[in-house]
């Protein structure tokens, strides 16, 4: 194991932060921190890149303890979500920054300051000003400004999150090329699924001070672990196990166990939808989305979602019959039963 | 965990680090210099009242209390502050509203004119009036009829002048924080201009207002120079001080006088303090600068009331610069340079002198409050709030009285302290502390707006303290610095209060001068050395925008960051 955080805990008065995080990074690996705002997990990037005192647990760096040194002693590369360039330097001396404090020979910097706009594709810019360049072009920057030292470890903080949508994509599929091409060990904040889906090898999601479940992307979208994971994750349909007794029987084959703590999650495009007369549902609303439509559908069991991709015959009012495979269905713990949370 | 764990850990964690050294360093430093040149010497002016002969009691204070002069004295500070303060709120506000909430062209005319009574000592508007309104002044003689000037009228009108540009520039301040958002929800709801201006304006300058009067009135009754040129037998709290203390060498008597005018100020500066953190309290991001339209009514009538101010404001100060040239005020209107030949109180070696002096405070002071303040950020905050309240403290004391502290406390050969009594190094020192306030706020105000993230980012890279402060923290508040480096400067250079008790015979500033000279009746003379202060300052005043406006170029709209 590259890094791991073991048993971290922060508070705030009597706030807790985090209680008793542990989580790991392997070497290469890109892991998205993923949960709602005050779910603790900014605390806990700040508490690896050496920004915050830890009030109890151990972070090591292959196997070594990194909790008494300073943050300028960690040699990891940190990227936040404000850019946060150096207003009174150029762009070649924000990315040289770095390797100028390491005492790094003048020739040396401007050849990996060379280097690192090219990878960036900003080789223009070196003598702007922060100031002169768009939020995109800034975010990029200091990016290079990160990985300019090799870090041992690369932290982003949101780091997209400032950036409007299309730039948004496009310097997510660069952060995760760049990542990937120079196989630095990732640790990414961010509150937006979507994001973390594209982009992490294993997604922690962390909810209330505490990480709820981790895995890779697909086991955490397809077998979310609790309700919060579910909602959080995307959209999806949750029933009770009385409902699914009573509508669903065919479900309850795959329930691990007979407690009634579970619910079933079924993901909207996981639910076959055919036009019926004699069905016993029948469509609500439609809401045309682009690649696919979303369909409200009233059913006896209650309204449930559906998504379906090309051409669909459903009106709004068409009757259908609604086909939902024993497979599609994943068992997972009512969670929000103490904490009210809403899906993204 | 217990104490005595968290201790060695702390002090195996701090042991060798240079960084922590270095913060102790960066508040040690500045924090001895306070206790040293304010807290201690304000505690001897305490003791020094409550000392009776050799023992201490409340007798000076009995006696004062039952002196009439002394109550005469304050019944007209009091009124004198009231009265300065309403008019330079108002005026203020007519000025500030003109200036931030209408439109109408030449508003860097009155934004100039506005400052031009900071760049000058303050019995020059008092020197000004006496030339325009006195006896011999250009227009009492004009229109043939005597007016008392000296005593309360010229010394409302003086001190009007004198409190108005800080009106200006707090109340502005509070408006300017209004932004155009709030005012364009407001009309598309319908309200009319009057509504947005008694709904809208009118609330978001409360605090401001406010602020405004606590300083004008704290302003008003510390300020000697005035009082002293145009006060005539109207005695305020700072003159009772001065002839407590110069005229009949009462020292004790002078502290007791200087604990009662602290009281007022400390008061009004509490209470200012608080109404400026509610102000900031209501502070948004991400703000839309406000752009009045053309409103002839409102426009044409508010610009008219700010430049006739302002022409008042010139004509006080011309007239000085003018009378300065004129031969024989006001028998031989011939001009001539000939009172620039001033041979009384030392020349214009007290001139060089202040230069020299304004310089070492300007350039001492601004690196103990850079330093002061980048070491509070890193330290508890339960240890930086005491020493932040210290910090903030001497503005809420009257000049007149830091300068008598200091001559109780380094006029008496009982510390080696003493060796400073009478050097330039002392008035250099007295003059930063007096205006150390400002320059802390201004300094902090700038780490405030330093994101943390910055620092962060600079400490990832490996940067240390020295370093990021070097290579980050400096640069990003450099046009602070050399705010606070001119504003040093140019208050050391006009500055009275607190410098008329450090100097001696032959030790002499540039105010002193100008008093000295226009208390021998050389009134012309006096006209002569204040127009070459002016001249000074208003030098100081360019370089300023100058250095302020080369580094704006080079890191253009860097605001975005």
């Amino acid at each position: 194991m590259y890094l791991t955080v073991c048993d971290a805990t922060k508070t705030y008065g009597n706030f807790t932060a985090l209680d008793r995080v542990s989580i790991e990074i392997e070497k290469g690996e890109f892991v998205c921190l993923l949960g709602p705002s005050g779910c603790g997990k900014t605390t806990l990037l700040r508490l690896i890149a050496g920004l915050t005192d830890l009030d109890g647990g151990e972070i090591s760096l292959e196997g070594s303890p990194l909790s008494d040194l300073p943050a300028r002693k960690r040699g990891f590369g940190i990227v936040f979500q404000s850019y946060s360039l150096f207003p009174n330097m150029t762009i070649a001396e924000n990315i040289g920054y770095g390797l100028k404090i390491r005492g790094a020979p003048n020739e040396e910097i401007n050849a990996r300051v060379t280097d690192l706009l090219a990878l960036v594709k900003l080789p223009h810019l070196a003598d702007n000003f922060p100031g002169q360049l768009s939020g995109g072009q800034q975010q990029r920057i200091a990016l290079a400004r990160a990985i300019a030292v090799d870090p041992r470890v690369l932290l982003l903080d949101e780091p997209l999150s400032a950036l409007d949508a299309k730039v948004r994509a496009e310097l997510r599929d660069e952060i995760r090329q760049v990542q990937r091409s120079l196989g630095i060990p990732t640790l990414m904040v961010t509150h937006d699924q979507e994001e973390a889906l594209a982009l992490a090898d294993k997604i922690i999601c962390m909810n209330h001070g505490v990480v709820v479940q981790a895995g890779t992307p697909e086991e955490l979208y397809h077998r979310p672990a609790t309700r919060f994971v579910a909602e959080f994750m995307g959209i999806s349909n949750l029933l009770s196990a009385e409902q699914v007794e009573r509508h669903y029987p065919d479900l309850l084959a795959t329930r691990p166990s007979s407690e009634s703590a579970y619910l079933a999650c079924i993901r909207p495009e996981q639910i076959g939808v055919t036009p019926d007369e004699d069905g016993m549902s029948s469509v609500r609303s439609i809401s045309f989305l682009g690649n696919l439509r979303r369909l409200e559908v009233d059913t006896p069991g209650g309204p449930l979602l559906v998504e379906t991709h090309g051409a669909n015959p459903c009106q709004e009012g068409t009757r259908v019959s609604l086909n939902i495979q024993p497979h599609a269905c994943t068992w997972v713990i009512d969670d929000a039963a103490q904490h009210a949370t809403s899906p993204a | 965990m217990s104490v005595a764990d968290q201790n060695t850990r702390d002090e195996a964690r701090g042991g060798l680090d240079a960084d922590r050294l270095l913060t102790l360093a960066c508040v040690g430093l500045p924090l001895i210099g306070l206790i040293l040149f304010f807290a201690y010497p304000m505690a001897i002016v305490f003791l020094r009242s409550i000392t009776v002969g050799e023992s201490y009691g409340l007798g000076n204070y009995a006696e004062v209390l039952g002196s009439s002069g002394f109550w005469r004295a304050t019944r007209h500070s009091l009124i004198m502050g009231g009265a300065t303060t309403a008019l330079s709120v108002l005026l203020g506000f007519v000025i500030a509203h003109g200036l931030y909430r209408c439109a109408f062209p030449g508003k860097w005319i009155i934004r100039s004119v506005i400052v031009l009574p900071l760049l000058a000592p303050s019995l020059v508007q008092a020197l000004g009036l006496i030339f325009l309104l006195g006896r011999n002044g250009v227009v009492s003689r004009a229109l043939g009829v005597e007016i008392e000037i000296y005593g309360f009228w010229g010394l409302l009108i003086a001190n009007t002048l004198y409190a108005l540009p800080q009106a200006v520039m707090i109340i502005g301040a509070a408006l300017v924080l209004l932004d155009a958002r709030t005012y364009e929800a407001a009309e598309v709801m319908g309200a009319s201009p009057w509504r947005q201006f008694r709904d809208l304006t009118i609330p978001a300058a409360r605090f401001g207002i406010l602020n405004a009067a606590f300083v004008c009135f704290t302003v008003t009754i510390t300020d000697f120079g005035n009082a002293a040129v145009i006060g005539g037998d109207y005695s305020v709290l700072a003159t009772e001080i001065y002839s407590q203390v110069v005229g009949q060498r009462n020292f004790n008597m002078g502290a007791v006088v200087g604990i009662m005018l602290l009281l007022p100020t400390v008061i009004s500066y509490t209470i200012e303090r608080q109404a400026m953190k509610r102000q900031r309290a209501g502070q948004a991001t991400g703000q839309v600068a406000y752009r009045p339209s053309f409103a002839p009514l409102r426009d044409l009538s508010m610009a008219s009331l700010s430049l006739l101010i302002c022409a008042g404001i010139v004509g006080v100060i011309g007239i000085v610069v003018y009378a300065s040239f004129v031969k024989l005020w006001p028998y031989n209107m011939a001009l001539s340079t000939k009172h620039y030949d001033i041979t009384l109180a030392g020349g214009y070696s007290s001139l060089w002198m202040t230069i020299v002096i304004s310089l070492a405070a300007a350039a001492g002071g601004t690196l103990a409050v850079f330093l002061l303040a980048l070491g509070l950020r890193r330290l508890p905050p339960a240890v930086a709030q005491p020493i932040q309240i210290l910090a903030a403290m001497p503005a809420a004391v009257p000049g007149m009285v830091l300068g008598l502290a200091y001559i109780l406390t380094f006029n008496s050969t009982a510390t080696p302290l003493y060796l400073l009594y009478g050097s330039a190094a002392l008035i250099a020192i007295v003059n930063f502390y007096h205006y150390h306030t400002q320059g802390f706020l201004t300094v902090m105000t700038g780490f405030r707006q330093l994101p943390q993230a910055l620092e962060e980012a600079a400490g990832s890279l490996g940067a240390g303290l020295a370093r990021s402060a070097r290579d980050v923290v400096a640069p990003f508040i450099a046009p602070m610095l050399v705010s606070v480096f001119f504003f040093l400067f140019m208050r050391s250079m006009v500055t009275l209060s607190a410098v008329v008790f450090l100097t001696t015979p032959d030790l002499s500033v540039a105010a002193v001068t100008i008093m000295r000279l226009d208390d021998a009746g050389l009134t012309s003379q006096a006209a002569a050395f204040s127009t070459c202060v002016m001249a000074v300052v208003c030098v100081a005043v360019l370089f300023m925008k100058v250095t302020l406006a080369l580094m704006g170029r080079r890191t253009r709209a860097k605001g975005e960051a």
